[in-house]
């Protein structure tokens, strides 16, 4: 299945008279990464929900394209893989209860097994998985919250501040899922961290 | 600019038109019998503003589809213009059916079922404005508010046309009777003077809706320079 | 496409809810108390006696629809508000179809008010001295009143979940919609009370189950716009 690549062309937001972004053009390939960088209010969160779908733009528009044809808009989802300080997995239901949820509802019956993996290699270990989300610090929060965005190797992965509450450690296990979804998925991280700026292929900057 | 020279012209023969209706309404027509004194008069504003209020959610409801489909701004300018009208009109037609029912019943309030209707149209504007207030987001805002009144028009045709019937009416008989004839027996001087009514008052709203939309129109336009 | 059948992904929403309610109990004790609460001042202070009989008809029904939607409407807007407080909604937007996300919170719903309605009723008829001649027709009419107002209910809750997510304005929105659903219910209750013939209830049904069918209708259309915008 080739890639996917999504471009946005004189995209911005407005609340209420309030700009938010104005007017970014780019392109995310499948094969890059694409850091979003610039300071906080830039419109970086902002950017990856109008390139999720999950905001509409004031202006402008976006488009999915699988080779050179048009990926329809309802379709977007079930391609798409997201992780941004806005998210949230649910409190009451364990690590591995959110992740068997969130695979039913994307039709990927994945054993527990392969999810338990999953969680481990992002440094969430065995004995965490089956307390409440709820009871767990926001550093192991991220990390399934990460595990949520990655589960059904989507084409896109969109990480909004990734390895915020995140310890070095924590930092290298998103270090090593990028380098993971890099060579077929197109990737986009908005960020700050210098360290996560050198990730990518391409960067684009958001100016206040 | 023959547009703003036709606009001009139609809004002169509107005032005119109105100010005939409302001379009409108190020097032509004749008080119809079985009322107190000159109370039915009131017919001449009170039906017309009830008609301006469901005219107004029907012209709300095309929009706010429009809108859905288009997504264009200005559709949904055109919608809380609709609501806006219909809000200020079907308030009228509250106090002036309330003032008629104190001066025929001695009381403002009877819980008629007409009043009910009116009632409740008046609560789904105050909704509609109360739901658009809640959102900073305009593009959220414009289809929440569609969605929202989409959903009231599908609910009140179950007000209008079930909960009625099964009670029992104060209510003169509305023009068009329950079996869907035209009631004639008014006296003609009063039927022309309603139908008069009726044709002021929705060249009233049209006017005012205009006014409304046009406004709407030159803020986008400004918005959209000062962005460029 | 998609691997994973409308039906499917509805149910995984249910049983998601029905997990997450079970857990923390918050929907549950609110509408249970405030039922519960209700109906004790009610039947406390009016009781089976203090109304005249040729009241009793009219009273009766009308106390217990209000005892039920208020109860309704302290815990049925929960189900979208949560999602948006906690910040899960962006997830399940972006894995769940939209319309799966309608049908399992509407089943979920659905199941409260029945739970509501089989706790409140039967401690209302005993506690107020309510004869109900057509106990069949009450159940039919209590049934059909529980699949409109859930519709009435979820549709409402998704869009103030969109707006402040207050209940105060799912109260504002919700009052005149649901307002001529009431009156039918109060109605058919009234003609179920009063007669063991089925045809009693049948014109409230009717309306009642038209307005609901028309309500889930719309809402089937009108979803995936307030969900996603």
């Amino acid at each position: 299945m080739a890639g996917i690549s999504v471009e946005f062309s004189r995209v911005g937001k407005r609340f209420g008279a309030r700009p938010v972004l104005a007017a970014v053009s780019g392109t995310l390939r499948p094969g890059e990464v694409l850091v979003v960088a610039g300071p906080n209010g830039a419109g970086k969160s902002t950017l990856l929900n109008i390139l999720a779908g999950v905001l509409r733009p004031s202006r402008g528009a976006v488009s999915y394209r699988r080779g050179d044809v048009d990926v329809p808009r309802r379709d977007w989802f079930e391609n798409l893989g997201m992780a941004s300080p806005d998210m949230a997995v649910y409190d009451e239901l364990s690590a591995l209860e959110n992740l068997r949820f969130f695979g039913r509802l994307r039709g990927h019956a994945v054993a527990d097994a392969t999810l338990g993996g999953l969680l481990e290699t992002l440094g969430l270990p065995a004995r965490e998985h089956h307390r409440p989300v709820g009871t767990y610090s926001s550093g192991m929060k991220q990390r399934v919250k990460l595990a949520q965005a990655a589960l059904h190797a989507p084409a896109v992965l969109l990480l909004d501040e990734p390895s915020s509450n995140l310890d070095a450690a924590g930092h290298e296990a998103v270090a090593a899922l990028v380098a993971r979804f890099r060579p077929h998925a197109a990737v986009a991280v908005a960020t700050n961290d210098p360290r996560e700026i050198a990730w990518g292929d391409a960067r684009l900057d958001l100016a206040l | 600019m023959t547009d703003t020279r036709v606009r001009t012209a139609l809004h002169w023969l509107l005032g005119a038109w109105m100010a005939l209706v409302i001379a009409a309404a108190f020097f032509w027509a004749p008080a119809a019998a079985g009322f107190k004194g000159e109370s039915s008069r009131i017919v001449f504003f009170h039906v017309p503003q009830a008609w301006v209020a469901v005219l107004a959610f029907c012209v709300n409801l095309v929009a706010s589809l429009r809108y859905l489909r288009t997504r264009n701004p200005l559709d949904d300018a055109r919608a809380a213009a609709a609501a806006r009208l219909g809000l200020i009109f079907s308030l009228l037609a509250t106090v002036t059916g309330s003032i008629f029912a104190n001066v025929m019943w001695n009381s403002f309030w009877n819980w008629d079922p007409r009043e009910v209707s009116i009632a409740i149209l008046l609560l789904v504007y105050a909704a509609y404005f109360a739901l658009r207030e809640a959102v900073p987001d305009e593009e959220r805002r414009a289809s929440l508010a569609a969605a929202y009144a989409i959903l009231a028009f599908v609910t009140m045709p179950f007000l209008v046309f079930v909960v009625p019937r099964i009670y029992w009416s104060l209510h003169p008989d509305t023009i068009i009777g329950a079996t869907g004839k035209l009631k004639l027996q008014m006296e003609s001087r009063m039927l022309q003077t309603l139908f008069g009514s009726l044709v002021g008052f929705t060249g009233l709203f049209f006017w005012l809706y205009t006014l409304d939309v046009r406004l709407a129109r030159v803020r986008l336009a400004r918005r959209e320079r000062e962005e460029e | 496409m998609r691997a994973s059948t409308l039906l499917s992904e509805s149910l995984a929403v249910l049983g998601k809810e029905l997990i997450s309610e079970l857990r923390s109990r918050v929907a549950l004790n609110a509408i249970g108390l405030f039922g519960v609460t209700t109906l004790i001042v009610v039947a406390y202070q009016i009781g089976p006696y203090q109304i005249q009989e040729q009241d009793r008809p009219h009273l009766l029904s009308a106390l217990l629809w209000i005892i039920l939607f208020f109860a309704a409407t302290s815990g049925l807007s929960r189900v979208f508000v949560k999602e948006e407080d906690a910040h899960t909604a962006k997830a399940l937007r972006l894995a769940a179809r939209p319309l799966a996300v309608f049908a399992g919170k509407y089943l979920f719903n659905l199941i409260l008010l029945i739970a509501l309605f089989t706790l409140i009723v039967p401690l209302y008829c005993a506690l107020m001295g309510y004869a109900v001649r057509g106990v069949a027709g009450l159940v039919l009419v209590l049934a059909a009143g529980a699949v409109a107002l859930a519709a009435t209910a979820t549709i409402v809750a998704a869009i103030i979940a969109r707006a402040s997510g207050s209940t105060t304005l799912f109260a504002i929105l919700s009052v005149p919609l649901v307002l001529p659903l009431l009156v039918m219910l109060i109605q058919g209750t009234r003609a179920a009370a009063a007669s063991a013939e089925l045809a009693a209830v049948v014109p409230a049904l009717q309306g009642v189950v038209s307005l609901g069918g028309a309500v889930l209708t719309v809402s089937v259309y009108l979803f995936p716009v307030v969900w996603h915008d």
